[in-house]
């Protein structure tokens, strides 16, 4: 009883924690000591905290059904010493790490589809390339300037957006015919098979290569916009959409990851710790979540996402 | 029902090969992430580039610490084998191992659609492959 009441508040506890730690603690208490900062004696807290820092996020990240990416970015860039240029590819490794160690036992349930995925993630791939080539040859400022609005945009979304466990498909259209994307998952919750079609492939495909511009810009994973786009535009079931969102993410993330890498933009000093410590924390999360109010967490990382968004944009106009 | 049974039920051949070859190659990949970033903060093997000096200038932009400290980037850290034994460069080939991942999963699903004949998504698996291996080769970067 004692246990299950304390596995159901750390989370909560430690969101909170994070959140009120991060928010208040004064900016210049962390950047007053960014320039040069970190010789000898420090260095070393700083990954230590990063590390700490990307486990508590990675069981934030699950309850709240969120990619790691989007949290990580944010709140990484604005509270830690480290250049914009290294967060954005070490927020890349993260999303790519999360999406590849959940994809094989997604892909075996058919619930990761390839036939759904592969056309996504090609155009996506390559727009994803676009991106992190264009952020990478722009000013750090400009570059947290948009940051700041595209993650306040996303938080919009993440309270306006709905979902749909099962949309209805009443008839497939021509491409997705054509391409022959269509399914059958086994639904455990309720045990039932669950069959499904897509309807909308052309517009999904178009956004698809604006999310992956997105992502490869900022760094960001961008399942907080493939699944809705598979789900609500394209009438793909949720589940499959979050496990074919991770497959996706997974091309694009690889193929932006090139880019940061072959621009000297990957630290393994910075990207490590944070790759290992949110694969840990989503472990423990993905073991807290049928214990806690999954709601109530979402609501606040809705919350921290907008302060982080917020924080950017005052760091993109040097406040 | 189990594992084995559902993935013989709803994944067809492609997905499975996929999930293999993705199951072992992001297992191996964490093991050697592992292993690269104890030998460089036990300083197991020695560095290119000291920790401290490469923690006093994190906060330059990726262009301005190339130019100052010339660290790891591409696949210059396969450059030779005394280049690779160094403790930076082997976390460094770590990351990326971790970016080939999904290619090496791509060429099983291509082999995959080969086999059965599905043209299309042959057509689709290469051409994502041929996307990924010219952003691994660098060309894009070049110019920039």
């Amino acid at each position: 009883m004692k246990i299950s009441l304390i596995s159901r508040r750390f989370p909560v506890a430690a969101l909170l924690g994070v959140a009120m730690l991060l928010m208040l603690m004064p900016s210049g208490v962390l950047l007053a000591a960014a320039p040069g900062v970190a010789t000898g004696a420090t260095w070393w807290v700083w990954v230590l905290a990063l590390f700490i820092f990307s486990f508590l996020l990675g069981i934030v990240a699950v309850l709240a059904g969120v990619g790691g990416g989007v949290l990580f970015v944010p709140i990484v860039s604005g509270f830690f010493p480290f250049h914009l240029d290294y967060v954005r590819g070490a927020g890349l490794l993260v999303a790519l790490a999360g999406a590849l160690s959940a994809g094989p036992s997604l892909m075996r349930k058919g619930l990761a589809d390839l036939k759904l995925g592969l056309p996504m993630a090609l155009v996506g791939s390559v727009s994803s390339i676009a991106g992190a080539l264009v952020g990478l040859s722009m000013p750090a400022q400009n570059v947290q300037l948009l940051l700041g609005i595209v993650i306040i945009s996303i938080a919009a979304i993440m309270v306006k957006a709905g979902k749909s466990g099962y949309p209805e498909v009443l008839q497939p259209d021509r491409l997705s015919q054509i391409l022959g994307i269509s399914g059958l998952y086994y639904e455990e919750f309720g045990q039932h098979e669950v069959s499904w079609q897509v309807h909308r492939t052309p517009q999904g495909i178009a956004l698809f290569l604006v999310i992956g511009f997105i992502g490869g810009m900022f760094g960001l994973g961008a399942g907080f916009a493939n699944v809705p786009v598979f789900n609500l535009l394209m009438g793909v079931p949720l589940k499959v959409a979050v496990a074919t969102s991770g497959l996706v993410l997974s091309i694009n993330g690889s193929a932006a990851a090139w880019v940061y890498l072959f621009k000297g933009a990957v630290l393994p000093l910075i990207a490590v710790p944070s790759i290992g410590g949110m694969m840990l924390g989503s472990k423990i999360g993905a073991k807290l979540l049928p214990k806690v109010n999954a709601r109530t967490i979402r609501m606040i990382v809705i919350a921290i996402l907008a302060l982080s968004g917020f924080r950017s944009l005052l760091k993109g106009f040097g406040i | 029902m189990s594992g084995k049974e559902s993935e013989r039920i709803y994944a067809d051949r492609v997905q499975v090969a996929y999930a293999k070859t993705l199951d072992f190659v992001s297992h191996a990949v964490m093991l050697l992430m592992a292993i690269g970033y104890l030998a460089y903060m036990l300083q197991l093997l020695p560095l290119t580039v000291p920790v401290e000096t490469v923690a006093g200038n994190w906060h330059l932009g990726a262009n301005e610490l190339q130019a100052k400290l010339n660290l790891s980037s591409g696949w210059n850290c396969f450059a030779s084998l005394p280049a690779m034994l160094h403790g930076d460069a082997l976390s460094y080939a770590s990351v990326v191992f971790l970016s080939m991942a999904t290619i090496l999963c791509l060429a099983m699903a291509v082999a995959v659609f080969f086999s059965e004949k599905k043209w299309l998504y042959l057509a689709i698996a290469t051409l994502q492959v041929v996307v990924l291996m010219v952003a691994a080769s660098g060309v894009v970067t070049r110019g920039h």
